[in-house]
This record gives structure tokens, C-alpha cells and sequence, in this order.
């Protein structure tokens, strides 16, 4: 009898406890609509159409009606200084828009909060692209959640090829066969440029070096190595370098700031460029709206024939910070955001490339290209050092020197491997 | 009697003008040499505006214009365009107010505080002045980005991040050390004998200083004011750091829009910086008249 | 009459009452309240953080390592500290003497100027002055653009050479003229303006008087007016040597945010092992050892200041 009313009680209580689990899990979906609170959303300048953000408040309202939303715009000049002093405050942002070369730096010194629990929470989890995830992950711990990307292609002047007879390269060697035929048929004009490739515009040259397979550093064991002065990398550089000399009358010392005024005015071919650049070099307040009509795109091709070369991959990420009082809400503010419905949007009305692959079907007419190009996509190390990196100029005074031929390649490049590799272990 | 006040020495401007103007008409070579004067006034005046008038021609150009080849000397076509872009920035009214604000309360606070402290610097000896002098010019020495750490962090801890109190603070505390040293220097030319005149009619010392020192150093008081308004109007990383809501921010911030990671929208850019120059100049021309107070010959005599 | 300028006064104090006199001390409480209430935690804070390591992560859990001296060890030995320390003190030099040689000069000019030309020199002076530095530098750096600049455009079509993309970073020492260039011209308007308010101080009788008693312009510029200019001009010289040590947006904007180490001044160099490179702690060491060398490049006008008599111009 004792068992018996021990048997009972033990169902007696495990229904309780399930029900209790129950009860707990339906009575915190009620409270959604009772939490209440302010979120402080931090999103650079530029980054997202108004539209979108708007939406994603509403729906976000609709859920949580009493939780205020505070989007605040953030400008690039200093942000890593606003970044810092932001997180640490004690008030920090809740949700923060990062480009993905910063996460590494603040996710390593303990401003964001480790979500690896969280992702399947959030949609698309799955097929994010690769180098987005990779530029989240620090440590096997992943601390952000991908937000766009922006990729790499050779925006070309159809006009200029059909006069000289070209079709888009499909290889290195054909680039630099085209590139040739379009300077003879341009030779009377000393601004011609067929491939106008400013000295400093690194993001541009690793694609060369990536091609080759070589890489900036690897990590073993901890300790990054710098790997430019690879034989592979220094070998796509050597046929950088040739490219430039041959088709390129930019500042060999200069970057890429000016690139679409320039390509604006008409006398460049081809330039290697980011897909919003179309829109900069067509738009009515600052560039040639004709040219619309004369633009095309194709990816930069690999040296091996029918082949693209592996892209920079730039974009931006959601983190949530770790002081946050709100960390559930401000990452169901991200999920909403990164969602597939707002997702879309930002492929279609933004113009930028969608966090997953899934979606880079979205792109169309010249866009297809850049987001076609994501698919094949690498990123820098992901060391918190690599903005000191990238602070030091390493990459852009070693193409400088190897392009106004200061240096011969080896050297240059052993230099800036040497140099890489004391900064991202720790030291300058 | 000694009579300060502008109207009295805008008087005596003109009467030394005047008189200035007819010792020049009499010579006809000083006449000659008064044209060649404002020959060469006009043209350091347009030296040091063409990379003004670049901006502000910049403004007025369609964007196909402005980044070219060949540089294109006159807006033509003309536009309004970029203009109208600046303004509709979301915020921009704010901002203006935001930063007439700070600035307003900025000037006035440090204007006051700094005379008090130069007529104290220049005209007695005590205990600690050294002491003060050093805090002074020492303060000047550090560079400011140094500092925004620790002042963050210190107006974190007092709530007072995101409010234009903490940044008004922080802009007095900036200028005020320039600010008393070179008044202090315009209040040690001003003869000590002008006040103890006026104390001898029964002034008090301080009153002394208001009433007869005050107007004479209206020329340092502008140049002060002048400095103080541009370094407040034009301050960009602490309101930056310290502000965020977009309420509270300043016109500094509002031209750093114009900077997206696309690089400057140059049209805009150009016409947004106009802009913000504008009210700096429109209080120059209104304070430049007190410029001429200082006659203290004049005074003297009078 | 002539003006004479008295040493700061003690008498009527003394003459009055005879107990200490609190009103200097009034005078100068504002100021202090201010400067100490919001400087001094900060001041501070820079030196007990020049004594840390303080990189992102100490600085987000409010909790630095104390390294004592190593910061300053690891600066003092650091060959381009050493290099940047030089070119900055010839920097500054340069453009100090440069624009107070042009700022005289223009003040001098404004003087004789008629009034409406006054205004508009002043004017443009201003409008100089009053555009942010930033936007000025932007400009600068397009008008000395290697595809797009006017100077380039215009040295060409003067037959002043072929400077057809030309690149005026390539080399530091020309780099460096065209910074100069551009801190003097933004530097001109402030000290310009300066010395002609205290060019109105001098009292245009004395002027007058030295010329009936048969001096020339250049003998009245320096027995009459010169003096009393001085107290200002040094004030400007040392304002001007502190600005132009500490010039950090110049360099910065012109070179795109990238300079090479070829261009770093003390407070570029400052700024990069600091925020470039997110250590704290090494910044502000730097920052204190910007502070030292400023306090002996100044020495001698600090020490002219805190005298406490002034220099009295020989009576005409």
C-alpha cells in the first residue's frame, strides 16, 4: 500500500512538474506583450533603407508592444572610437551593426554576447554564407549573426569592348590579351586606363592571391603565420603586378576612394568594384546616368581558364552586447531583422547581398554577377589583432612598393608576412 | 569723465577715421598708396579664399561636375540641387538647434569666467598664481583625443553621456585655459591708471573692471569669441562620442553623414560645409564693430 | 599722455584695508571650478593609465594591468618614436615661423586698409577660419589630387613643368610642404586676427608722435608698437607651437586615414599606437611624453609669462 501511494504521489508530482513546465513555457509566451523595456539599436550610416527599418519596428511593436525600439544611426568617421567608448559604458548599446573586419576585435575582449546556443533561432542559420559565419566565429564561439555582404566583379564598359572587339575574359591571361587590345584601341588617349587599378586597393589584389592558394596568414596551434611570401601568393601577385602595369594609368600610390568619379568621366574600361559602385558611377547627383546603359559586369576569373577567382568577402553583423539588459529581446530584434521577410527586402530594395545562400538567386540584371560571386568568397584572419592589421597599412605599402617597383616582389612580400605576423600574435 | 560704452568709442571710431581720411585726402601720394593697400587687401583675400570658393562652387554643381579632368572654374550649369539634399537630412533641424545651443551656453559661460579669471591673472599678485598660470597652459598642452577615454568614462559614471550639459561642460573646460591667457595679455595692455581713475570716483574694484577695463579689451573679447564660437561649432569627435541619440547630436555629426562607407557624397558634402559656415561668419560680422573699441588713447583724453 | 603699462597692482589692496584681498581669488573661482571639475579626473586617469596595459579588453571590464614604467621604456626605445620626436619639432618650427611671419604682415596690412576692404579681408579670413578642418582638408586633398587637382591643372597649363599625375605624396619632403601649406593657411586667419586686436591696443598718438619726432614706419613698427605687441605675440607664438606640435586632422584626412610611417607626427603616432591599435595604456604614455616635450619646447615664453612684471615701452 505504502509503494502503491509512492507510486501515485511520484505521477502525482511528475504531472505537476510537466504541467508547472507547461504552464511556465505558455504563460511566458503571454508575457511577451508584457515585457517591457527600451532597445538601443545601433545601425551605420547607409546600411539599410528606411523602409526596412520601419517594417522591422512595426512587426517588432507588434509583438512587444510595450518595448521601445531606439534605432540610432551611427557615422563611419571614428566608429571605432564610438564603438569602444560605447561598450564600455555602462549603458551599451543593446544591439550593435559591426563591419565584419571589427567583430574578431570585441567579441576576443568580451563586449558581445556568445550566441552559439542561439543559432538555430535564427532563420537561414543554415546556409549562411560561409565567410560572413567564419568573420562571427572566434574561438569556435560564434558572437555575431551575418548581416549583408558585399562582393567583388569587374564592372566593364560594353561599348569599349564591342568597339575593340573583346568578349568579358574568362581567364587571367585572356584579361590581360583584352586589356592589351583595348589600350591599342585607345592608344591616342593619355588618360586610357583599361583596367584602372589604384596601387593601394588591397581588397581587390587578394582575389590574385587567393587564386594562386595562397592566403594573408594561417593559424596553427594558436600562432598565426604570415603567408604572403608564399610561392603561390607571390606568384598571383606577379601577375597583378603585370595586369597594372600594362592596363592601369590610376595612382599607383593612391586607393580606390575616387574610382567611380573617375570611371565616370570615360576614360576607363574596366575596374574592379563592388556592386553599389554601378550605382555611384550612374547616379544623377554625382556621376553620368548615360553610362547606364554601357555597364556590365563579370567575376574576376581565375588563372585557370573558366574559373572565377575567390572573392573579398565585406559586409557587416549583427552583436548583441554581453552588458545588454535585454539580451533575449535584442536578439529577437536580429532574428526579425536577419529573417527571411526582411531578408528579402534588403536583397531586392537594398541592393546588398542577403546573409545566406539560399537567397542569392535574388540578384538580378548586374547584380547577379556580385552576388553570384559571393558563393566563391574568403576573409581575412579571423585574429582580434587583424584591425591593428589593417591600422598599420601592412597590405596597402606592400602593393605600393611592389607596384611603383620600389621592391621586387619577395621582398616586399616577406616584409609584410613578417610584419603580419607579429601583429596577430600580439605584438606590432 | 571716462564713458564706456560702444557708442561713445563707435564715435570716436569714426571721428578717427574721419580725421584719417582727411590727413589721406590731403596727400595725394598716401592716396595712391592707399589703393595699392587695398589692391594687395583684395588680393590676399582671394588667395586665401580659393579653396573656399572651391567648396562653395563645388556646392553649386550638378555631380557630373565635380570630380573632372579638366576642373570646371564656374558652376554651369547651375544647381540648387545639392543644397536641397543637405537640408532634408532627417535631423538637421535639430541638429542646428542642438548646436546654437551648446555653442550659445558655451560662450556665454566661458566668456564670463575667462575675463573674471584674466582681470585676476593680470592685475594682481597672490598666492597660488603661478599655480593657476601652470594649470592653464599646461591643460592646452594635452592633445584632446588623449583625453576622450577618460572623459567618457568619468561623465558615464556622473549619467551625463547622450545630455548637451556634459558636452557644454567639456567645451568650457577646452577653451576656457586660451581663452584666459590671451585675455589675460589684452587686459595687462589696458593702463592700470584707467581704473584706479574710476575707483578715485568712487568705483569699487571690481566694478572698476566691468565698467572701464570690460570695453577696452572688446578687441580681445572678439577674437576670444570668435575662436571660442568656431572650436565649439566645429567640434566633431567628443559630440560624436558622447552623443548618441539622434535628438541630441550636433551639426558636426551632421556633416559626418555626408561620409558614408561609399566614400563623400561631394556635392552635398560641399554644400552642407557652406552651410555650416555660414552662421560662424554672420557672428563675426556682428561682433566685428566692437573690434574698434579700443582706442584707449581716446578714452584717456575723453 | 603717455600710456604706461603698470605692473599688476598691489597698492589700492593695501591702501583700502588691511586684510588679504579674496578678490583675486573670486576672480579666478570660476575658471578653476570649471577646468578642475572637468579635467582633473581625466587628466588623471591618462596618467594612472599610462602606467597600465589597457588594450579593448581591460578597457570593457573597467580593469587595467599595472606595468609601471614599461610603457615609457617601450616608447623611449622605440627607434621610430625617436624619428617622429625630430620631425615634429622641424615641423612645427616651420610652420610656426611661417605663419606668424605672414600673420604680422597681414595685420600690418589690415591697419592701413580702408574700411570696406578691411571687412572683406576679415571676412574671408573668417570664412577660412570658420570652415570645419576637416572639410578644408578634403578639399586641399582634391586640389592636390593626383588625377583630379587644379594645382597639377593649372602648374601644367603655367608651362611650370609637367605635373600631369603627379603625385605630391610620394615623397615625404614635398608631402610635407603641401601640409605646411595647409596648416599655415587655416593657422593665418586665428593669429592674424589676434594681432590686429592687439595692434589696435597701441595708441595711434604714440605712433604719431615717434613720426613728428622723425621716426620711419619701421622705426615706430619697433620702438612703439613691437612692445606693446609683444605680451599678445608671444601668446600667439605659444598657442600656435602647441597647435602646430599637436596637428593631427591634416595629416590624417589628406593621406585618406592611411599614413604611411614616413608622416607620422607625434600626435599621428599618438593616436595610431593608441586607438590604431587599441592600447590605451601605450597612447597615453605618449600622450604624457607629447605634454613633457611641449612643456621644454615652451620653456622660456611660459616663463616670460609667469613674470609678473610686464615690459613697459620707453615713453615717447
Amino acid at each position: 500500500m505504502n509503494l502503491r501511494k509512492a507510486w501515485v504521489s511520484a505521477i502525482v508530482v511528475a504531472i505537476a512538474v510537466v504541467a508547472a513546465a507547461c504552464g511556465g513555457t505558455s504563460s511566458n509566451s503571454d508575457n511577451a506583450a508584457n515585457q517591457t523595456g527600451t532597445l538601443t539599436i545601433w545601425l551605420m550610416n547607409g546600411s539599410a533603407p528606411q523602409s526596412v527599418v520601419d517594417g522591422v519596428n512595426a512587426d517588432f511593436k507588434a509583438k512587444y508592444p510595450n518595448v521601445t525600439v531606439n534605432v540610432e544611426i551611427q557615422q563611419w568617421g571614428d566608429i571605432g572610437t564610438k564603438l569602444d567608448t560605447g561598450f564600455a559604458g555602462s549603458t551599451p548599446p543593446d544591439v550593435v551593426e559591426l563591419g565584419n573586419t571589427l567583430v574578431a576585435k570585441y567579441a576576443a575582449a568580451g563586449a558581445l554576447e556568445n550566441i552559439s546556443g542561439k543559432k538555430s533561432s535564427f532563420d537561414n542559420s543554415g546556409t549562411w554564407l560561409q565567410s560572413l559565419t567564419d568573420s562571427c566565429t572566434v574561438g569556435g564561439k560564434l558572437y555575431c549573426v551575418p548581416y549583408y555582404a558585399g562582393s567583388r566583379a569587374i564592372i566593364y564598359r560594353k561599348d569599349f569592348f564591342a568597339s575593340a572587339g573583346v568578349q568579358p575574359p574568362t581567364s587571367m591571361d585572356d584579361l590581360l590579351t583584352v586589356g592589351q587590345k583595348l589600350m591599342a584601341a585607345h592608344s591616342s588617349d593619355p588618360n586610357f586606363s583599361a583596367l584602372y587599378f589604384p596601387g593601394k586597393y588591397w581588397y581587390a589584389a587578394l582575389p590574385f592571391v587567393w587564386d594562386f592558394g595562397g592566403d594573408i596568414a594561417t593559424q596553427s596551434g594558436g600562432k598565426w603565420q604570415g603567408s604572403l611570401s608564399s610561392s603561390s601568393a607571390q606568384q598571383g601577385l606577379t601577375t597583378l603586378s603585370t595586369l597594372v602595369s600594362s592596363l592601369s594609368r590610376a595612382d599607383k600610390t593612391g586607393d580606390e576612394a575616387k574610382q567611380d568619379a573617375a570611371f565616370a568621366q570615360g576614360h576607363i574600361a574596366m575596374i574592379v568594384a563592388n556592386g553599389w559602385e554601378v550605382g555611384v558611377i550612374t547616379d544623377p547627383k554625382a556621376g553620368n546616368p548615360s553610362l547606364a546603359a554601357q555597364l556590365g559586369a563579370f567575376p574576376i576569373p581565375s588563372h585557370n581558364a573558366g574559373q572565377t577567382a575567390p572573392v573579398f568577402l565585406g559586409g557587416s553583423d549583427f552583436g548583441v552586447a554581453a552588458k545588454s539588459q535585454h539580451r533575449d529581446l535584442a536578439n529577437q530584434w536580429v532574428a526579425l531583422f536577419t529573417g527571411n521577410k526582411y531578408m528579402t527586402q534588403m536583397a531586392t530594395t537594398g541592393g546588398v547581398i542577403p546573409n545566406n545562400t539560399s537567397m542569392l538567386n535574388l540578384g538580378t540584371g548586374i547584380n547577379a554577377v556580385f552576388y553570384g560571386a559571393a558563393k566563391n568568397s574568403k576573409f581575412v584572419p579571423n585574429s582580434e589583432n587583424w584591425a591593428s592589421v589593417e591600422n598599420a597599412n601592412v597590405l596597402p605599402d606592400m602593393l605600393v612598393k611592389i607596384f611603383t617597383k620600389q621592391m621586387p616582389i619577395p621582398d616586399a612580400t616577406k616584409a609584410a608576412s613578417d610584419r603580419i605576423t607579429s601583429i596577430l600574435n600580439g605584438g606590432s | 569723465m571716462i564713458a564706456p560704452g560702444t557708442t561713445q568709442q563707435g564715435i570716436r571710431l569714426a571721428r578717427a577715421e574721419t580725421a584719417a581720411g582727411a590727413r589721406v585726402g590731403i596727400n595725394l601720394r598716401a592716396r595712391s598708396g592707399q589703393v595699392l593697400f587695398d589692391a594687395l587687401g583684395v588680393a590676399i583675400s582671394a588667395v586665401m579664399l580659393f579653396p573656399i570658393y572651391w567648396m562653395v562652387a563645388t556646392a553649386f554643381k550638378p555631380g557630373r561636375d565635380i570630380l573632372t579632368l579638366e576642373p570646371k572654374w564656374i558652376p554651369s550649369p547651375f544647381t540648387l540641387q545639392n543644397f536641397q539634399d543637405a537640408i532634408s537630412r532627417p535631423f538637421f533641424l535639430e541638429d542646428v538647434k542642438n548646436s546654437l545651443l551648446v555653442v550659445g551656453a558655451m560662450l556665454a559661460i566661458s566668456l564670463a569666467a575667462a575675463f573674471l579669471a584674466a582681470v585676476g591673472v593680470a592685475r594682481f599678485g597672490f598666492k597660488g598664481r603661478t599655480g593657476f598660470i601652470i594649470m592653464i597652459i599646461g591643460v592646452q598642452m594635452v592633445p584632446l583625443n588623449a583625453l576622450i577615454i577618460p572623459l567618457y568614462l568619468m561623465l558615464d559614471k556622473l549619467g551625463q553621456t547622450d545630455a548637451l550639459p556634459g558636452v557644454i561642460a567639456v567645451y568650457v573646460a577646452v577653451v576656457l585655459p586660451f581663452m584666459v591667457w590671451t585675455l589675460r595679455g589684452f587686459v595687462a595692455n589696458i593702463p592700470v591708471e584707467l581704473e584706479e581713475a574710476a575707483m578715485l570716483d568712487g568705483c569699487t574694484r571690481l566694478g572698476a573692471f566691468l565698467r572701464i577695463t570690460l570695453p577696452l579689451v572688446g578687441p580681445g573679447l572678439v577674437a576670444t569669441a570668435v575662436f571660442g564660437f568656431i572650436q565649439a561649432w566645429n567640434e566633431y569627435i567628443i559630440a560624436y562620442v558622447l552623443l548618441s541619440s539622434p535628438g541630441n547630436q550636433t551639426l558636426t555629426v551632421w556633416l559626418a553623414s555626408f561620409t558614408t562607407n561609399h566614400g563623400p557624397e561631394w556635392g552635398p558634402l560641399m554644400a552642407a560645409a557652406t552651410l555650416t559656415g555660414l552662421p560662424v561668419v554672420a557672428f563675426f560680422l556682428i561682433v566685428q564693430r566692437y573690434l574698434a573699441g579700443g582706442l584707449t588713447a581716446g578714452s584717456v583724453k575723453g | 599722455m603717455a600710456a604706461t603699462i603698470a605692473a599688476p597692482d598691489l597698492e589700492p589692496a593695501l591702501r583700502r584695508r588691511p586684510r588679504p584681498n579674496l578678490l583675486p581669488y573670486a576672480l579666478i573661482s570660476p575658471s578653476v571650478a570649471v577646468i578642475a571639475g572637468v579635467l582633473a579626473f581625466p587628466l588623471g586617469m591618462l596618467v594612472w593609465l599610462s602606467l597600465q596595459h589597457y588594450g579593448l579588453r581591460e578597457l570593457i571590464a573597467h580593469q587595467g594591468d599595472w606595468v609601471g614604467l614599461n610603457n615609457y621604456r617601450a616608447i623611449l626605445g622605440d627607434a621610430l618614436f625617436r624619428q617622429v620626436l625630430v620631425r615634429s619639432i622641424l615641423f612645427t618650427l616651420a610652420c610656426v615661423a611661417l605663419t606668424l611671419v605672414f600673420s604680422t604682415l597681414i595685420a600690418l596690412l589690415l591697419l592701413r586698409l580702408s574700411r570696406p576692404i578691411r571687412i572683406v579681408l576679415m571676412s574671408a579670413l573668417v570664412f577660412v577660419w570658420a570652415t570645419p578642418v576637416i572639410v578644408t582638408v578634403d578639399i586641399w586633398q582634391w586640389m592636390f589630387d593626383y588625377e583630379f587637382g587644379v594645382i597639377n591643372y593649372l602648374l601644367t597649363r603655367l608651362h611650370l613643368g609637367n605635373f600631369v599625375h603627379h603625385n605630391w605624396f610620394d615623397n615625404p619632403l614635398q608631402g610635407f610642404s603641401v601640409i605646411v601649406l595647409i596648416v599655415v593657411w587655416g593657422a593665418i586667419p586665428f593669429v592674424t586676427i589676434t594681432l590686429f586686436a592687439g595692434l589696435l591696443q597701441v595708441p595711434s598718438d604714440l605712433i604719431d608722435a615717434a613720426k613728428v619726432d622723425g621716426a620711419n614706419s619701421w622705426q615706430a613698427f619697433r620702438f612703439v608698437t613691437a612692445p606693446i605687441l609683444k605680451p599678445i605675440f608671444l601668446i600667439v607664438l605659444c598657442l600656435s607651437t602647441i597647435w602646430d606640435f599637436g596637428v593631427f586632422n591634416q595629416i590624417y584626412v589628406l593621406l585618406n586615414q592611411r599614413p604611411s610611417s614616413d608622416y607620422y607626427t607625434m600626435a599621428i603616432y599618438s593616436y595610431r599606437e593608441s586607438f590604431g591599435v587599441t592600447q590605451y595604456g601605450l597612447g597615453a604614455a605618449i600622450a604624457v611624453l607629447l605634454v613633457l616635450v611641449l612643456v621644454v619646447v615652451t620653456f622660456f615664453y611660459v616663463r616670460q609669462t609667469l613674470e609678473v612684471g610686464e615690459i613697459a615701452p620707453t615713453a615717447a
